[in-house]
């Protein structure tokens, strides 16, 4: 290892050492900052997994016209499942959507009956490939199929879009969330730094009287910030961790298996990336806070 | 070694050195003397970068100091040891980090580090003392340590700006031994101070300032 390297590290944990109150400040406001990172995407990430999970489940129920003939609407049928991007069609006749209905609402029995029994019409209920079961391509599917033989088809496409929409806002809300999160706690840390600095500003002086360059006198400080990220991101992890697992807990209790089920921990990507967060953090506010220092001493 | 040419020192409107013009040969020994705000300060910091002339030019080993850019000031910093009157010691380190740390910042091995800090610890009278801190020391010894830490990167020229005024005679003495010492062997020293008794002493070339001008050479 080079020289200047053993002896940038060796500084820098004696540091961390020596100003432990100030060093732990710094590491919990890093520590803070990322669990808010953390849940805020740990909601996103759950959020889109929901979303993709509902893509897939996505159907189509396209209703004949009553005056379409059975034959006809069985070679439909065939010609649709024929289409690439079709995975499965069922075809539902009017008794058996009849029948559908009265099992599920048995209330309403009397009155379906009195109705009869081609109340509700014939459908093609048709499931697309996890491809192309997204809200545009369904839309576009959708457009496809003849107005002459269906009169109506339905897959839900508007409640999903405002979904969507939704789910844009959040990203946008937490993008600016994320921005002010992120300058408050740079200017925390920065200034928790500063102190650190402040108190070892003779020393920095007298290594700048002996010949320091800035590399010299930045190189520890760096090293600190670089801990200090990681030890704040690996905190932050085990809260996050905590209140998953509480979370989950709970929601087993209140809602049972469905939901919990589907709740998940962050994958690997993105606690690397809050790992890497944490770290610029410390990095970032321990630079600034140096450079500061720096150009007012001579 | 130092040449100064027609240089100026303003502060605003206040002139901190006037006009100065000087030169000091390699391994000569000068006093800059006067009387307080005469200008010897701003003359010591202006040889070690701390602050550049307004006008004139200053050349320190061949280097111009008035156009040295702050990235290459520590390359200078490192041919020049400089010793103050306040000592500037890191308290919370030993004799012998104070004294490495001139040496760290080249980025030396600590091998190396260890036998040059011993080795000029043993010139000033610590031998055997590195593991002791600043504060366990008189103000002479304190000095002597300020002494070794200068000299330990073998530098070619040692400014000390005022390094007798917070020690009593005895001390002062040895301290200005010490200096007298270094520069037989060769190294360039220039001393700030205004101790008439000690410049009698030691007898050497005295450059004296008074409201900024150089008034001897």
């Amino acid at each position: 290892m080079p020289q200047r390297l053993q002896h940038a590290l060796r500084r820098a944990f004696r540091s961390l050492w020596e100003n432990a109150y100030l060093n732990s400040v710094s590491t919990g406001v890093i520590a803070a900052t990322v669990l808010l990172f953390g849940v805020y995407l740990s909601i996103q990430f759950n959020l889109n997994r929901l979303v993709d999970t509902w893509d897939r489940d996505i159907h189509i129920s396209a209703y004949f016209h009553p005056d379409v003939p059975e034959q006809r609407r069985f070679d439909v049928r065939d010609e649709i499942a024929k289409r690439g991007e079709v995975q499965q069609v069922r075809y539902v006749s009017a008794e058996a959507a009849n029948a559908w209905m009265q099992q599920r609402m048995p209330a309403m029995e009397a009155i379906l009956e009195e109705l009869g029994s081609d109340t509700l019409p014939a459908s093609l209920e048709i499931s697309l490939t996890p491809d192309a079961a997204r809200p545009n391509t369904i839309d576009d599917f959708a457009r496809t199929l003849s107005v002459t033989d269906f009169s109506d088809v339905d897959y839900g496409q508007e409640w999903i879009e405002k979904f969507e929409g939704f789910l844009a806002l959040l990203k946008l809300l937490g993008a600016i969330m994320g921005s002010l999160i992120l300058i408050a706690a740079l200017f925390l840390v920065m200034n928790t730094v500063h102190l650190v600095v402040y108190n070892r500003r003779n020393e920095l002086e007298i290594q700048k009287l002996v010949g320091a360059t800035d590399g010299y006198i930045v190189a520890p400080f760096l090293i600190e910030g670089f801990i200090q990220g990681l030890m704040g991101s690996l905190l932050a992890l085990l809260g996050l961790a905590a209140v998953h697992r509480l979370l989950v807990e709970r929601l087993k209790d209140t809602f049972e298996l469905a939901i919990t089920a589907d709740l998940h921990f962050l994958p690997g990507s993105y606690i690397a990336a809050l790992f890497i967060a944490g770290s610029i953090l410390g990095v970032g506010a321990a630079l600034l806070a140096v450079q500061r220092f720096l150009s007012k001493v001579s | 070694m130092i040449r100064a040419y027609h240089v100026t020192k303003r502060y605003g409107d206040v002139h901190a050195l006037r006009d100065v013009t000087v030169k000091l040969g390699k391994g000569e020994f000068c006093y800059v003397t006067g009387p307080s705000g005469a200008g010897k300060t701003t003359m010591l910091k202006m040889l070690y970068g701390s602050v550049t002339p307004t006008e004139g030019k200053l050349l320190v080993g061949g280097v111009d100091i008035s156009k040295l850019s702050r990235r290459r000031l520590p390359y200078l910093r490192r041919n020049i040891g400089i010793v103050f009157q306040d000592f500037k010691l890191i308290p919370s380190r030993t004799l012998s980090e104070n004294v490495g740390l001139a040496l760290e910042v080249l980025g030396t091995s600590r091998d190396v580090i260890d036998r040059r800090v011993n080795a000029v610890l043993s010139i000033v009278g610590l031998r055997g003392r590195g593991h002791e801190y600043p504060m366990t020391l008189s103000g002479g010894e304190q000095q002597r340590v300020a002494v070794a830490r200068a000299i330990v990167n073998d530098p070619s020229i040692l400014l000390a700006d005022e390094p007798t005024g917070n020690l009593d005679g005895a001390m002062a003495i040895e301290v200005m031994e010490i200096l007298q010492a270094i520069n037989l062997r060769g190294t360039t020293v220039m001393v700030a101070t205004h101790d008439t008794g000690l410049m009698n002493r030691f007898p050497f070339r005295k450059l004296r300032f008074e409201a900024g001008r150089l008034v001897e050479s």
